[in-house]
């Protein structure tokens, strides 16, 4: 049969977002993509992601953020200001139908309109309620506010990244919004596996970041395990430590910059192969991943010599398919929407948008062999108002 | 109104069966999100290479899973492997393409066995492709999606993240997407095959800079942590060895509060209640930001920034984070005691719905530890036909007694 026939796994349910920027906005674009109801609720200036860039097409305004209109995809915009009370009321009365509320009201935003915790899963014990906040409900950072650079700074994340004793360096754009984004999906899938099952709903919080201490690359481990402090390490990663070994580093060639994550003995021996160095491996002062690190300057310049006369691609081609080594290009944005991997993989979707015209998407890093994910473009600001409340 | 449904007491995954074969960190720690919910995760392990070590590095993101030690690469052991194939909901790996081609146990040979089953393969480039060959790590996935190329005090140097970003992000997109294929399963009756690419996942989390270029072009200025948007923005030295503090300052009202707080007479100029300006002179803000700060504790400055509005976060590193107040208020960490390095702090459950009771959180179990009960109560095994596959080495037994 036709897979794109068949109806999507999460037709029939009903999803009401009430979340901006890309937390919870990423959560319900999932949803939305395999099949749910996504109805998103805008104050009347709009999702606050709106506001910022960058933009789609030669104007900034409230339809051309690329951040709405990735995150938003094939969603329903309802216009409803919660500051006005009456319109919690409207408010209740569109979850009642809902299968799945998305909220992002932190302590001080659920002060403001005077939304209690219990609210709507006390009257409903069917509903599932996903709250995505930047440190949750409860604890003394709860009140606090955020960007993504204090949340990567409090999880612990920008500590690790940049040069030794400069400026630690956050991740581009809003990298702990997307993680927290997929993890409120998992945790709405994991709700809704236990709701087909029981029948019983739940309210469910994930705070982002509590999502960044969890996706930790074992640098807790380094102190409770080994006692040391992980520190940033520019592209070295952690030499310091009993976990790294000589070869995870980037490195200038001919036409920009190639990465190595040489991380086993025998990728380690099929390097020194590589570079012609095939006398390291009975060398002493190479045998282990201690005395390697000793001597990274030099081996440094010597797979500097080496990457020196190549391009980016020659690199990879060579070291990937002769010497099964992992390396890759360092590649710019508009690389990487060429980028024939990428392409073959059908990665980026070209969607429409009356305002702003065609851009090419992302589509998911996943390819499933019975579904079709359905992602349309986003809504413009109170586009499906009338429709969904009556006004 | 009384709910008279109740959830699952033992989790909210009871009752899901996974066999997982995926190693270092994007597949285990999609299953071991699923292990805290309760989901029987089986991790079938060579039974030549131990799991446990002296550096934790496996312990985190291996508990609550049954372990094998199982040859798959020979018939009795692969006929094993089939067996588990066809009482489980969910199979996941993240070898490299050739290695589950050369066991002879792709998705077409194991749905001939289990049509119901969900396979998910996470290798680094996908399975099909000119790169899909290629051997991967989390740092050359993330070069490829262009993150460090986005990372840098200039634009001479690109920065990796540091941590193997593909990783986790693979990880979390596992997740979902597998239980939304359950949830398909359940609806149609059939199976079917996931392909997550490493290299992908940190593509999908930067949505908005592939649309903005290629609309317009749009190509973000390299520039440590300036924002277009916000300014201030940026970690600034505090008091103490290493210690940072980050502050972003979002609009003209977090700028005045800021500025009545620091009191410096360069700051409390009146042109920079203006973003523009701001950005002009945001070298010599800057600089005295930095000075500000640098005889203060960061903590101190967090909360004082904090308590009036504006954000600002301490630069945690994995010592401080351990002990970071907020999360132990929040009973975030987990304590596990280890057989051989005992009691051991790891991060909890992000996700904070119905997950099972930390108190009965398993730690990791070296290879073979659940060999015996998965034979004999899962398979029906008896205790000479594993005495047998203990000798022909296809099956490794440790006793966890």
């Amino acid at each position: 049969m036709d897979k794109s026939k068949q109806p999507l796994p999460l037709a029939g349910l009903k999803v009401i977002e009430v979340a901006q920027g890309v937390a919870g906005p990423h959560c319900g674009r999932m949803l939305g993509a395999f099949g749910a109801d996504v109805i998103k609720i805008e104050p009347p200036s709009g999702d606050w992601s709106r506001h910022i860039g960058p933009f789609l097409g030669e104007d900034q305004n409230i339809e051309s953020s690329a951040i709405y209109q990735y995150n938003n995809s094939g969603k329903k915009s309802v216009v409803l200001d919660l500051l006005v009370s009456k319109n919690i009321s409207t408010l209740t009365d569109i979850v009642s139908e809902a299968d799945v509320l998305i909220e992002d009201w932190d302590i001080p935003t659920r002060l403001l309109n005077g939304i209690e915790k219990d609210r709507f899963t006390k009257s409903d014990s069917s509903l599932i309620e996903i709250s995505l906040t930047p440190f949750g409900l409860s604890g003394p950072y709860s009140h606090f506010t955020s960007t993504p650079i204090i949340q990567l700074a409090l999880g612990g994340y920008l500590y690790l990244t940049g040069l030794p004793g400069k400026e630690p360096l956050m991740l581009p754009g809003h990298q702990p919004d997307y993680l927290t984004g997929l993890n409120g999906n998992g945790a709405v899938q994991i709700a809704l596996w236990e709701r087909d099952q029981t029948g019983a709903g739940q309210f469910v919080e994930v705070a982002m970041m509590e999502t960044l201490t969890t996706l930790h690359q074992f640098t807790m481990e380094m102190e409770t395990y080994e006692g040391f402090i992980r520190n940033r390490n520019g592209n070295l990663w952690q030499r310091e430590s009993g976990f790294a070994n000589y070869g995870i580093t980037t490195i200038e060639c001919r036409d920009g910059h190639v990465c190595f994550g040489i991380s086993t003995e025998d990728q380690w021996e099929r390097l020194c192969l590589m570079i012609g160095k095939g006398e390291f491996l009975k060398d002493s002062k190479y045998a282990t991943r201690s005395a390697r690190r000793s001597q990274a300057t030099y081996l440094d310049s010597l797979l500097k010599e080496w990457v020196g006369e190549r391009t980016r691609n020659d690199v990879m081609v060579e070291a990937s398919e002769i010497w099964g080594l992992p390396t890759a290009p360092v590649l710019g944005i508009s690389e990487v929407l060429e980028d024939e991997q990428f392409l073959h993989r059908g990665l980026f979707l070209e969607i429409n948008h009356p305002i702003t015209n065609k851009a090419y998407f992302p589509t998911f890093p996943f390819k499933t062999s019975g579904m079709v994910p359905d992602l349309s473009r986003s809504p413009l600001l109170g586009e499906h108002t009338s429709e969904v409340v009556g006004w | 109104m009384v709910s008279t449904k109740t959830i699952n007491t033992l989790g909210s995954l009871t009752g899901l069966r996974v066999l997982d074969l995926t190693r270092v960190w994007a597949g285990p720690l999609a299953t071991r999100i699923y292990g805290d919910f309760g989901a029987e995760i089986i991790k079938i392990s060579d039974p030549r290479v131990p799991l446990v070590s002296p550096n934790g590095l496996n312990s985190k993101l291996n508990r609550n899973k049954k372990n094998i030690g199982l040859r798959l690469d020979k018939p009795e052991g692969r006929n094993i492997f089939l067996e588990l194939t066809a009482i489980s909901d969910v199979i996941i790996e993240n070898f490299r393409p050739r290695v589950m081609r050369n066991l002879n146990v792709t998705y077409e040979t194991l749905a001939k066995i289990n049509p119901h089953i969900i396979m998910c393969s996470m290798p680094g480039f996908g399975l099909e492709g000119p790169y899909s060959e290629y051997p991967a790590f989390g740092t050359t996935a993330e070069a490829l999606a262009g993150i460090p190329g986005l990372i840098g005090y200039d634009s001479s140097l690109p920065i990796s993240t540091g941590m193997a970003y593909g990783d986790p992000v693979s990880g979390l997109n596992a997740v979902g997407i597998i239980l939304t294929a359950l949830r398909h399963r359940n609806i149609t009756g059939t199976g079917q095959l996931i392909d997550i690419a490493l290299a992908a996942s940190p593509v999908c989390n930067l949505g908005e800079f592939f649309a903005a270029n290629s609309s317009n072009g749009f190509k973000p200025a390299i520039n440590g942590n300036k924002s277009e948007y916000y300014s201030p923005h940026g970690a600034y030295r505090t008091k103490g060895e290493d210690r940072w503090i980050a502050i972003s300052i979002t609009g003209e009202r977090s700028w005045k509060t800021f500025t009545s707080l620091v009191d410096d007479p360069i700051l409390n100029s009146l042109d920079y209640c203006v973003l523009e300006n701001r950005k002009k002179d945001e070298i010599l803000i800057d600089s005295r930001i930095s000075e500000w700060v640098a005889v203060q504790k960061a903590e101190e400055v967090m909360f004082q920034l904090q308590n009036n509005g504006i954000a600002a976060g301490v630069v945690s590193n994995n010592r401080q984070l351990l002990s970071d107040p907020h999360l132990n208020e929040r009973e975030f960490f987990v304590d596990l005691e280890e057989p051989l390095f005992g009691l051991k702090q790891y991060d909890g459950q992000s996700i904070r719905g119905n997950f099972t009771n930390k108190s009965r959180w398993k730690t990791t179990e070296d290879v073979g530890e659940s060999s015996k009960e998965v034979l004999m109560e899962l398979l029906g095994y008896t205790i000479n036909d594993c005495e047998t596959l203990e000798k022909t080495g296809i099956v490794l037994f440790k006793n966890n007694a």
